[in-house]
């Protein structure tokens, strides 16, 4: 079977026929919803009047939060995030009404017409004033192991820091959206654009006051979500919902981008401050950090996400002594919400920078650095959180790798190319990933299936995992086409639904293929199990012989193993077992075993497995504006077998831009009254086709099965963003051979022109300043 | 003249809009009309501000020796009114049925093979893009490809595959249906474009104008002073997705044949207000080098196709990428009215944040741009924080006229650092005279702070412009 078929989708995205929920076609009194949201960060809401704007032409329902008939909460787990603001707004974007219109121009008049008095208040805008006040969503968090404290005092040497990453827009193509449909009695049907159909439902059915049973939730697919439709997807169906049930109409809400990104919840901002202690040979002896996330304002995912962080703080590196802290600080900016990665990024970049110091501290190349501190094959390879590393690729990784890019050759030239040039410079890095695969939260680690076979002996698979582009429903489909021994051509699968598979949750955490795989597997083997008894009889009939060995399915046809050409079709056997009464559908389920993790220890076991994987780039930077542009990379990455090798390998490539964009030029600041100013593509600036590397090689790992998943494959989605480590630290390689690497240049993330530009003038005036002493 | 009614093909069906009776305004925009049709919605709303390429489309237009030039835009800084005569191509155009089967356009078909698509957003704007450049004829190489596709952003794969699959499909061209069908189309829009050739849409309390002559735009700007001009519309239409402001009055000169002109003129090049960003850089690679660098880094491919320099230079924007430009050349503007026309310089044109001297009854009908002389040396550098599709956080060109080494005259004109584009002119005072070299200039970086004073906003702080517009005078002699 080809080991790549194409994504299910593929041809209806490239003729324009793929349905998102802005493009459902339904009757044509479908109301436009608009969201009415807070322009203060932080204020309360003193009167408001909205006589006016009622009665703009083609304005049929305006609500605030007196017209929710259930619980006035987007949460339901923290309850910290009102669906309609009561009282008081907590950050700019924050939803205060909801309009039902004809037609967008008259929701947009009526706006204009609300009138509300607001008394702004103080407001919390960065980490910095946040740790000033001790405004944390959750007490602080540790992950201790060793004599951190006693050993950084006795190492040999000790470098301290700190290191800022910045936040990152989702920027998914397709804005947030939700179009709801109330149908019998209290009944709503939900088209979400949500990485958690589940959660909308709940979502949905609290702030209506309905029972889960009376609100089914579809999701076909989204243009994009990248964990930005994670929790945050769940809002705009709420919101819709309310005034689909208020005007007993579909309504339709579709976000404008400036709104899309001045409203919802970014990557969180970081502040992290380390010390960290070595040895002569760059070996690290102790490691103390101390993680800052800025969850803005509610809880939504942050504690998961600085979990993760805190998980990720040691990356791929075996620390004896270490202590790991982490608090998510309270702010009044949109909350801030999962994006890939999920904290990995923000824990990893720490130590990727500090291992970078030390290699140019002690003048030992930076590679060589990091491979010393490799964790161990079977030795020193338990991590911080007691959970041993088992099959290691990091040494298989890294000496391919050296091998392909021809790191040290390149090293020597890139060194040659900048005594040779003032103020163009090249630099070059190589870093790795390992990343924990499984929910942080081990009761997430389920899923569901539901798959149907028609008497036709075609396939109906329906899974609770969604389809955001990274290819799930086509892994999906192949899963059970290989299972079930059937073609690709006869195997659909369906949209998600609430209605179809129950209780599932997000699709995040890398893990759709794992969990859902592994549902659909369970379904497959029960349908096939079933079958299999009718299978023979109809192979004896119709041969006249006893099949005693292993029956096999494959490609449409069913035969024993030794005597491949006596076989029946699959047709002909769902056929004879409806007529035999054997049910064709079957539900399946899996839970990821063994998973557990003690949040008070800061012990446990709470991945299912790691993921490796690992690039070199080289980069060209102009010192004089801080212009960088990417002339290689080459990664090899781990996905164990793979499942469908172009869609992984587009999973990696996608990842690591994804990646490079957050590292370089996507920048967003904020104005001193808590206004984003970088809300719209004009100044937001995620990677063109003109950013990539100008070589871009990108490899799987070859024979490396992973026995703990679907078809010894590995979970792809996340991993290789922080691979965007290499380029990130080829420039600050860049930067510091202006100073020839005798400065540690002043380095954060993103290193956008302007960071390495002003770094490289501070090198540069370094420089004078030691030549007149 | 008219009777408030436009035609135009949509894909290969002729459709006519009637102002009288539709819901459309003239303004609205191609995206928004598209999208309103069941069977047209294949083009998708990405960010309504031309900066990311999935309501691309192409237009089929005729040109002067019959044939038909396709050319990819962005939907949503498109007005309806203004397609008037013209082929407009949607991604639901590109697929044909053979008998009983559906078969894909071979950039369709390659974007498959690629996985060129993961989530499908972008992917009809991806197509639309790569399609008009099959179109072209072109054999582009890995730049051309980058060129063309900037204005398309995918948050999902990383480009490589788009990448491949575009260089591989436009490496081996095949006549498509559209070759076809050339002749035909050819046909009906002359017809349509004989029958009316200019268009006066009225609707929703909006009149649009559509002028064929220059005599014609010229005659309603001197009636209705307070019309709106506009020449590619790609700012204006920004405003009414934004902010939903309706131009009353809009007067459309995109289809003026007598400000498209561009030739040699005397000693230098004349170009019309009307040539478009594209048009003057295939132009600039052979006859203007000195100007080719920034329009290569101007927006995107899809707004270099419809944005004019007339209409660059009228916005007045403190940030727009030619003003420097065209003052470093001492270029002039050639404005005209009904009854005179007269010549300013760049400089003065501009008059303050995004003000220009056109007086009520005046129209931009070209720029000259003298001869590079041989003692001088012309350079420009944009400083952005992304190559492409970006606009300057700092820009600066530069004209320096030696005499022997030493600086005869000097124009050192920058964008971004003040409300309008500004020459430096106490550093160039200092310059003046003085030989070109390291030295002086490090001496001449000191008095950019004297110059100006720049600002912090959303792209970049004032101190990173500052020291960056004091770096570009030292890229003027390390290259």
């Amino acid at each position: 079977m080809n080991k790549s078929p194409n994504h299910e989708s593929a041809i209806q995205h490239v003729t324009g026929k793929a349905v998102y929920v802005s493009d459902i076609n339904l009757s044509s009194d479908m109301l436009v919803g608009r969201i009415v949201y807070s322009p203060h960060a932080k204020a309360k809401i003193v009167s408001y009047d909205l006589k006016a704007a009622l009665s703009v032409k083609g304005v049929v329902d305006i609500l605030d939060y007196k017209r929710i008939p259930g619980v006035n909460q987007l949460n339901p787990h923290k309850n910290d995030e009102p669906c309609l603001a009561q009282g008081e707004v907590n950050c700019i974007g924050q939803a205060v009404f909801l309009i039902a219109a004809k037609t967008e121009e008259a929701a947009f008049e009526a706006e204009k017409k609300i009138s509300i008095l607001y008394e702004p208040l103080p407001a919390i805008l960065s980490i910095e004033d946040a740790m000033e006040k001790g405004t944390t969503i959750a007490p602080p968090r540790c992950i201790e192991r060793g004599k951190p404290f006693e050993v950084i005092t006795t190492a040999k040497h000790v470098l301290e820091g700190e290191v800022k990453t910045g936040a990152q827009e989702h920027w998914y193509l397709e804005t947030q959206a939700a179009l709801c449909v109330p149908g019998e009695g209290k009944e709503i049907k939900v088209y979400a654009s949500s990485q958690n159909p589940t959660e909308t439902q709940e979502v949905v059915a609290d702030v209506l006051g309905l029972n889960a049973n009376e609100v089914e939730c579809e999701v076909k697919r989204m243009g994009g979500a990248f964990g930005g439709k994670e929790s945050q997807g769940s809002h705009f169906a709420a919101w819709a919902a309310l005034l689909a049930n208020a005007t007993r109409k579909a309504v339709l809400i579709v976000l404008n981008r400036d709104d899309d990104q001045k409203i919802t919840g970014k990557r969180h901002r970081s502040l992290s401050k380390y010390k960290i202690g070595f040895n002569g040979k760059g070996e690290i002896t102790a490691f103390i950090v101390d993680i800052n996330l800025d969850a803005g304002m509610a809880t939504d995912l942050s504690i998961a996400i600085l979990e993760r962080a805190l998980f990720h703080a040691e990356n791929s590196y075996y620390i004896p002594n270490i202590s790991i802290t982490g608090t998510a600080w309270k702010t009044n900016l949109p909350s801030n919400t999962a994006y890939r990665g999920f904290g990995g990024p923000q824990g990893m970049a720490v130590i990727e920078n500090a291992i970078d110091r030390i290699a140019r501290f002690l003048k030992i190349d930076a590679a060589e650095v990091r491979h010393r501190n490799f964790y161990g094959i079977d030795s020193r390879n338990q991590t911080p959180y007691g959970q041993t590393v088992e099959y290691n690729k990091l040494y298989t990784i890294w000496d391919k790798i050296i091998a392909k890019s021809s790191y040290f050759e390149r090293r020597k030239l890139v060194d040659e190319f900048n005594t040779s040039s003032e103020f163009i410079k090249r630099g070059l890095a190589l870093t790795p990933v390992k990343f924990g695969i499984s929910f942080t939260t081990s009761f997430l680690n389920q899923a569901g299936a539901l798959v149907l076979i028609y008497k036709d002996g075609t396939l109906l698979v329906n899974h609770g995992g969604t389809e955001m582009g990274q290819g799930l429903n086509t892994k999906m489909l192949q899963i059970a086409a290989l299972e079930l021994g059937v073609p690709l051509s006869k195997v659909k699968v369906n949209a998600t639904n609430t209605s179809k598979v129950p209780n599932t949750s997000p699709t995040a955490a890398s893990s759709g293929t794992d969990l859902n795989g592994m549902a659909v597997k369970n379904a497959t083997d029960k349908l096939r199990a079933r079958l299999l008894p009718c299978a023979k009889k109809m192979i004896a009939s119709k041969y006249s012989f006893e099949p005693m060995g292993e029956i096999h399915f494959e490609n449409g046809e069913i035969f024993e193993a030794n005597n491949r050409k006596k076989s029946i079709t699959f047709e002909a056997l769902v056929a004879q077992a409806h007529f035999d009464q054997i049910s064709l559908h079957a539900t399946g389920y899996y839970a990821t075993p063994g998973i557990h993790f003690d949040r008070n220890l800061g012990k446990g076991e709470p991945f299912n497995y790691f993921a490796f994987g690992m690039a070199v780039s080289e980069v060209e930077v102009d010192t004089l504006t801080g212009y960088s542009r990417f002339l290689r990379t080459d990664i090899i990455h781990d996905v164990g077998d793979s499942i469908n090798e172009k869609i992984d390998i587009g999973q990696v490539s996608g990842a690591f831009i994804q990646g490079l964009g957050w590292c370089t030029t996507e920048t967003i600041r904020w104005a001193k009254d808590g206004r984003i100013l970088n809300y719209s593509p004009d100044t937001y600036k995620i990677p063109t086709i003109d950013d990539i590397p100008l070589e871009f090689n990108i490899e799987l790992l070859t024979d490396a099965p992973n026995p703990k998943a679907i078809r010894k494959s590995k979970a792809v989605g996340e991993p290789p963003f922080m691979l965007a480590f290499s380029p990130w630290l080829a420039i600050k390689d860049a930067i510091s051979a202006v100073g020839n690497h005798k400065f540690e240049p002043t380095f954060n993330l993103p290193a956008n022109n302007e960071l390495i530009l002003l770094s490289a003038e501070e090198i540069r005036s370094k420089m004078k300043n030691k030549k007149k002493k | 003249m008219s009777n408030n009614r436009i035609k135009f093909i949509l894909n290969s069906t002729v459709k006519e809009v009637d102002f009288n009776t539709s819901n459309f305004r003239p303004s609205t925009t191609v995206l928004n009309y598209l999208r309103s049709f069941n069977d047209t919605k294949g083009v998708k709303e990405g960010c309504a501000e031309g900066d990311c390429g999935a309501c691309s489309i192409v237009i089929g237009e005729l040109t002067e020796n019959n044939s038909i030039r396709y050319y990819s835009v962005d939907s949503c800084l498109l007005f309806l009114a203004s397609i008037h005569g013209k082929q407009i191509i949607t991604i639901e155009g590109l697929e044909r049925k053979l008998e009983n089967r559906t078969v894909l356009h071979p950039v369709q078909q390659a974007l498959i093979d690629h996985f060129g698509s993961q989530c499908g957003f972008c992917t009809p704007g991806i197509v639309m893009s790569i399609f008009a450049l099959y179109k072209s004829n072109a054999y582009p190489n890995r730049n051309d490809v980058v060129q063309n596709l900037s204005g398309n952003l995918c948050r999902c794969t990383g480009y490589e595959p788009i990448l491949n699959a575009a260089l591989e499909v436009c490496s081996n061209l095949q006549p498509d249906h559209f070759d076809a069908n050339e002749k035909n189309v050819v046909k009906i829009l002359e017809e349509i474009k004989r029958k009316q050739a200019s268009v006066i849409a009225t609707a929703k309390s909006q009149v649009y104008h559509l002028p064929e002559t220059l005599q014609e735009a010229l005659e309603i700007k001197e009636s209705n002073p307070t019309v709106k001009v506009v020449n590619g519309a790609t700012d204006t239409a920004i405003r009414q997705n934004k902010f939903h402001e309706y131009i009353e009055e809009i007067l459309d000169i995109s289809n003026v044949s007598e400000v498209k002109l561009l030739s040699k003129q005397g000693n230098g090049f004349y170009i019309g207000a009307g040539v478009t960003i594209e048009a003057l850089k295939t132009f600039a690679k052979k006859n203007i080098p000195t100007i080719l660098p920034m329009l290569e880094v101007f927006a995107s491919h899809q707004i270099r196709n419809v944005a004019t320099i007339g209409g660059n230079l009228a916005t007045a924007s403190p940030i727009g990428d030619l003003i420097p430009l065209l003052m470093a050349h001492s270029a002039r503007v050639e404005l005209v009215s009904s009854n005179e026309s007269r010549w300013v310089e760049v400089q003065e044109f501009i008059t303050g944040y995004r003000k220009n001297c056109l007086k009520s009854n005046e129209l931009i009908k070209g720029i000259l741009i003298p001869k590079v002389d041989e003692n001088v040396t012309i350079k420009s550098e944009k400083v952005s924080t992304r190559h492409q599709l970006d606009i300057s956080t700092v820009s600066l060109s530069a004209r320096i006229e030696f005499e022997m080494e030493a600086v005869k005259s000097i124009i050192l004109a920058f964008g971004g650092m003040a409300e309008v584009p500004k020459r430096a002119l106490k550093t160039e005072a200092f310059l003046h005279g003085k030989t070109f070299n390291r030295e002086t200039i490090e001496k001449a970086m000191e008095k950019i702070s004297d110059d100006f004073t720049p600002i912090s906003d959303a792209r970049a702080s004032a101190e990173y412009r500052l020291v960056a517009a004091k770096n570009l005078l030292l890229k003027l002699i390390s290259g």
